[in-house]
């Protein structure tokens, strides 16, 4: 079985700045991290691997990036905690790229890699939020997608079964293989590398391939490919002031049962 | 009660009331009483009520944050000078050699003095022209930190200098001796001893030392040996000693710390905690030997046996608040947890492979490790440290529901390095053949070690009792000490007695009545009551006492 879990550079800082005049994320030079919710999805993959080696069955888990070059340093670290090999998409010809153009670059990447049967993706990117990479390329694989992936219940050689969140409720879904699979955050916690893992990382290669090497179209890659338009990108800002509530114990208690009630 | 209701400057001396319960005890649990308090701001402050307080002969209990486990900050009676509100950084000082220093009052909260030198921001207001140049100079400087770090972040830098604390990184740092450079000690009358690392020295064992109101005080140091290994237990004294030094460690006994000045140190370019699980025991104490002869970047060695992570694993399977703790592995009988500081990444893996090395020959392995180098994968091994100490005290007070008289018991012993295997065998057949519970985790590194008796009924924890004083014989006659970090504080005064005799212990009374003639301060802690009040009555020292002072 062959597992690619797609791994997006994020800024460490959880609190996401925005420039409000170039409308783009700022990064303040804080050290970048793989993306929470990818994290877990890693983790999954891992724990497949480990559960499909009992039964005697060797898997593939395979990291794909698209990203500057530094990410190399990301990926050798997904290497360290278990994953198998590790492909970086870094090019200038990528900068800019909306979901629509990064999905066509992770394509490529994945073709690069050799076309898996199970493709991981966290549920969304802490910086950019959009949560449509995953689905994007389940339409660009032709392949099924299951969104907010909480616990993945078991996976058989042509079909995965999974409890996922959704508007409703949480369904439990069972998908035909090949699909992709967004994952949350809570579905696992991605394990820490070990010695052994960090030494091996260290000598093993991260490729790295350009946006020709991989055949990617350069229409539909970076800017040029990217129909996503932001006009304006903001803050909300707060709706009302707040309210006082003062005076002794019982007056404060009521004037709260009235500002619920008004609200209720 | 003389002094009550009175203003003393702008520190006002109240009646300690219901809402002041909270003061009576400290984080070893032990509750004490006390008749007053007060929260002073200042320096000044502190002497008003200090000075209002001797005429009477008042007891007077010091307190920083109250996280101390030796009982030092609950009160024999009489007031409570609590510092909390003593929380500025006051300055900060650059040095010809590029060293950085900050100047703090006593009651400044170590996390937040962490806080502002991370993000290199102070609240400056009443700092002067040189602080605020040395503070300029420090924001293209590399960034400082101040190494030493007691676990328990919301200890005081007062508290953390009254017990010498250490904790961890104290293997490569050592313990708060170290950085401590200068302090400002306000007496029992209100007058001020201002000393500073390297300026005031002991001829021999004679130390003289000239208050700011210029008063000569002579201290006739005591006669023994300090053990050879970390050490907290009663006062610091050796041949030729800095006088600071007396102070750094002495619970509270001696004055009121009223300011400290604190070396700082650059923070390492590369921190790696490492946790490295076994299933033996015994190969866990071979690879700390091992480590502590051929890692150079190790800045901590700690230790966690198997009963603490078994407390572990339950309380993450229990409690919602633990459930995102990381689990240590099935097989895991016990882990030694390594941070290596390096200067560079390429120095942390060369430490990482010999690590790896050492393991496998050890009995270990490289395999069964966890490397944490990212900020979340170091946070997520602090939360597992600290979750230990934590999840034990609530286990112990669960099991105090049941039967009030059970209490934590924590030992806090060290013995020299040679003495490491001994020790710990002298722990595990005691424990057994007592038929106790018990879970250590620590400072393996400096063969130090919290064994935590987890008693489940009164019974046990008498039994739990005798078995420390017996470990405490039994540690001294291997060279080591009876408190390493925590300090002697009430709880210990019996075990100090069995490290250095009756004798010794007299000898240090003495030293404090020359500081503190009424024995006011810190009643209690170090010694017993009764030993003070019959050498002041004997007269051995006090001339001044009886006669009204101040
Ligand atoms: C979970 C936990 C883990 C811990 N782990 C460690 C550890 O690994 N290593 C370690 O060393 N400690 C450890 N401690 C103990 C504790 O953090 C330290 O002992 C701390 O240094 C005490 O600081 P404090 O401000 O709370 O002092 P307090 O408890 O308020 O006081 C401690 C003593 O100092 C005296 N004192 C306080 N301020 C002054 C002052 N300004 N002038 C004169 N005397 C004063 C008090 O009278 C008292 O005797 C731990 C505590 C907890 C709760």
């Amino acid at each position: 079985m062959h597992i690619v879990v797609c791994v997006k550079a994020v800024p460490a800082s959880t609190e996401v700045k925005m420039d409000p005049v170039t409308n783009t994320i700022v990064r303040d030079g804080g050290d970048a991290v793989v993306n929470p919710f990818d994290a877990s999805a890693l983790e999954l993959a891992l724990r497949l691997r480990e559960e499909r080696r009992a039964a005697g069955e060797d898997v593939r888990v395979s990291v794909l990036s698209m990203g500057i070059p530094a990410t190399e340093r990301l990926l050798r670290d997904c290497i360290a905690r278990g994953a198998t090999d590790a492909l970086l998409l870094s090019d200038r010809a990528f900068a800019g790229a909306d979901t629509l153009a990064t999905t066509h670059a992770l394509t490529c990447g994945m073709c690069e890699l050799g076309m898996p049967d199970l493709v991981l993706c966290g549920k969304m990117a802490v910086d950019g939020d959009t949560a449509q990479i995953g689905p994007e390329l389940a339409g660009a694989l032709d392949m099924a997608c299951v969104a907010d992936v909480r616990t993945l219940m078991a996976c058989a050689n042509d079909a995965v079964t999974v409890r996922a969140g959704g508007d409703a409720g949480v369904s439990l879904v069972e998908a035909t293989l090949p699909c992709v699979l967004t994952v949350a955050k809570e579905a696992a916690t991605l394990r820490m590398p070990s010695i052994a893992g960090v030494l091996a990382a260290e000598h093993a290669t991260v490729d790295v391939r350009g946006a020709a090497e991989v055949g990617a179209d350069a229409a539909r890659i970076g800017l040029a490919g990217s129909p996503t338009q932001v006009v304006r990108s903001f803050v909300p800002e707060q709706q009302a002031a707040g309210v006082e509530v003062s005076g002794d114990a019982i007056g404060q208690a009521r004037q709260l049962v009235r500002i619920i009630g008004e609200v209720a | 009660m003389a002094a009550i209701d009175k203003h003393a400057g702008s520190a006002r001396i109240v009646p300690l009331t219901r809402e002041h319960d909270d003061y009576l005890h400290d984080e070893s649990r032990s509750h004490g009483e006390a008749e007053s308090i007060s929260f002073p701001t200042t320096e000044g402050e502190i002497r008003a009520v200090l000075r209002a307080l001797h005429a009477a002969g008042t007891p007077v209990t010091v307190q920083g944050a109250r996280t101390g486990l030796a009982a030092g900050a609950v009160p024999h009676g009489g007031h409570v000078l609590n510092l909390s509100r003593m929380n500025r950084v006051l300055g900060m000082r650059r040095d010809d050699a590029g060293a950085y220093f900050a100047r703090v009052q006593p009651g400044v909260i170590l996390s937040e003095l962490r806080k502002n030198l991370h993000a290199r921001s102070f609240a400056t207001e009443g700092w002067d022209d040189a602080s605020l140049q040395a503070l300029r100079a420090l924001a293209d400087a590399p960034e400082q930190i101040f190494p030493t770090d007691p676990t328990e972040a919301s200890a005081c830098l007062g508290g953390m200098a009254a017990c010498n604390a250490s904790g961890a990184r104290s293997y490569a740092h050592g313990a708060m001796r170290q950085h401590v450079n200068a302090l400002r000690l306000v007496l029992a009358t209100g007058d001020v001893l201002a000393l500073r690392r390297g300026e005031q020295r002991a001829c021999g064992r004679h130390l003289t030392l000239v208050t700011e109101g210029g008063t000569t005080l002579e201290v006739e140091l005591p006669a023994y040996e300090m053990p050879a290994c970390k050490n907290a237990s009663g006062y610091f004294v050796e041949d030729d000693m800095d006088a600071i030094d007396l102070v750094i460690g002495s619970d509270g006994t001696l004055g009121v710390i009223s300011e400290l000045e604190l070396a700082l140190v650059p923070a390492p370019a590369v921190t790696w905690d490492v946790s490295c699980f076994f299933t033996v025991e015994h190969d866990a104490l071979d690879a700390t030997v091992a480590m502590r002869h051929e890692l150079g970047c190790a800045a901590a060695i700690e230790y966690f046996d198997g009963a603490a992570l078994d407390v572990l694993r339950r309380q993450r399977a229990e409690s919602t608040a633990f459930s995102s703790l990381v689990e240590p592995p099935a097989d895991a009988a016990c882990c030694v947890y390594v941070e290596l500081q390096c200067a560079s990444e390429d120095e942390a893996l060369a430490e990482l492979a010999r690590l790896g090395a050492l393991l496998e020959r050890a009995g270990g392995s490289a395999e069964h490790t966890w490397v944490a180098r990212t900020e979340l994968d170091r946070e997520a091994l602090t939360f597992f440290r600290h979750a230990v100490p934590e999840s034990v005290n609530m286990l112990i007070d669960e099991r105090r529901r049941i039967d009030p008289a059970i209490t934590k018991l924590g030992s806090d012993m060290a013995v020299p390095n040679e003495r490491l295997h001994e020790v710990m065998d002298l722990y595990r057949t005691t424990i057994s053949e007592a038929g106790l519970e018990a879970a250590a985790w620590g400072h393996i590194g400096n063969n130090h070690l919290h064994v935590n008796i987890l008693p489940r009924s009164a019974a046990e924890y008498a039994a739990g009792k005798e078995l420390f004083a017996r470990w405490a014989r039994a540690v001294t006659d291997m060279g080591g000490a009876v408190s390493a970090e925590h300090g002697v504080g009430k709880l210990k005064r019996d075990f100090l007695e069995i490290m250095y005799g009756y004798q010794a212990l007299a000898e240090m009374a003495r030293v404090k009545l020359v500081f503190d003639p009424r024995g006011q301060l810190g009643r209690g802690n170090l010694f017993d009551e009764e030993l003070l009040d019959s050498l002041r009555q004997a007269g051995a020292l006090d001339g001044d006492a009886e006669k009204g002072g101040a």
